[in-house]
């Protein structure tokens, strides 16, 4: 593999091959936006928002849990149908939207 | 995620990428969850100093929000695994 055409931004490359560390990034990125998406969703349903105590109670406990589950779900669903159409739409179209 | 096909390198410069994301991802949080405790607790503005009241919703909110992504990160990671297992099952 070839760096020799990617810029001054990247010249320093000792052995490293960048288009695999890209790769890497996109899917750490990918993962920890879904994970924040998650945490601020599921925060808003389930916890109250009185503050009168820094636990979480036994209910939303239950409905973090359940929200993690679901938010899971909804990824796979939603994933499954864009597949789907794109598959129908162009035919033959690898899909990239799979597992994580 | 799976580095072992990273050479040692590679490892390190995927290292230094990922603090300098932890960086900029804490000081994200941080600013999420002063607007998030902000609007939670204060409603008040006949005085400009935080009552003992605000203080304590402030102190419960950002506990509160520690401990809720706590418990995400981990039924998160419990789902993860069991995808990742699921995948290893039909794989042999």
């Amino acid at each position: 593999m070839s760096f020799l055409g990617r810029g001054p931004g990247n010249a320093t490359n000792g052995g490293i091959n960048m288009d695999k560390i890209d790769m890497a990034l996109t899917e750490l990125d990918t993962v920890t936006d879904f994970f924040n998406r998650m945490v601020q969703s599921c925060h808003s349903k389930c916890i109250n928002a009185r503050y009168a105590e820094a636990e979480l109670n036994k209910g939303e406990s239950v409905c973090i849990d359940r929200c993690v589950a679901k938010f899971n779900d909804v990824q796979k669903k939603v994933g499954e149908k864009l597949q789907s159409r794109t598959a129908a739409n162009a035919g033959a179209a690898p899909g990239g939207f799979g597992a994580l | 995620m799976d580095f072992s096909s990273f050479t040692s390198a590679e490892q390190a410069h995927m290292t230094k990428i990922i603090e300098k994301r932890q960086m900029t991802d804490f000081l994200k949080m941080y600013a999420n969850l002063t607007e998030k405790c902000f609007n939670a607790c204060c409603n008040d503005f006949t005085s400009k100093a935080l009552s003992s009241k605000e203080d304590q919703c402030i102190l419960n909110c950002t506990e509160k929000f520690i401990k809720h992504s706590e418990r995400v990160g981990a039924r998160f990671a419990e789902a993860n695994a069991d995808i990742q297992a699921a995948a290893q099952q039909q794989q042999s």
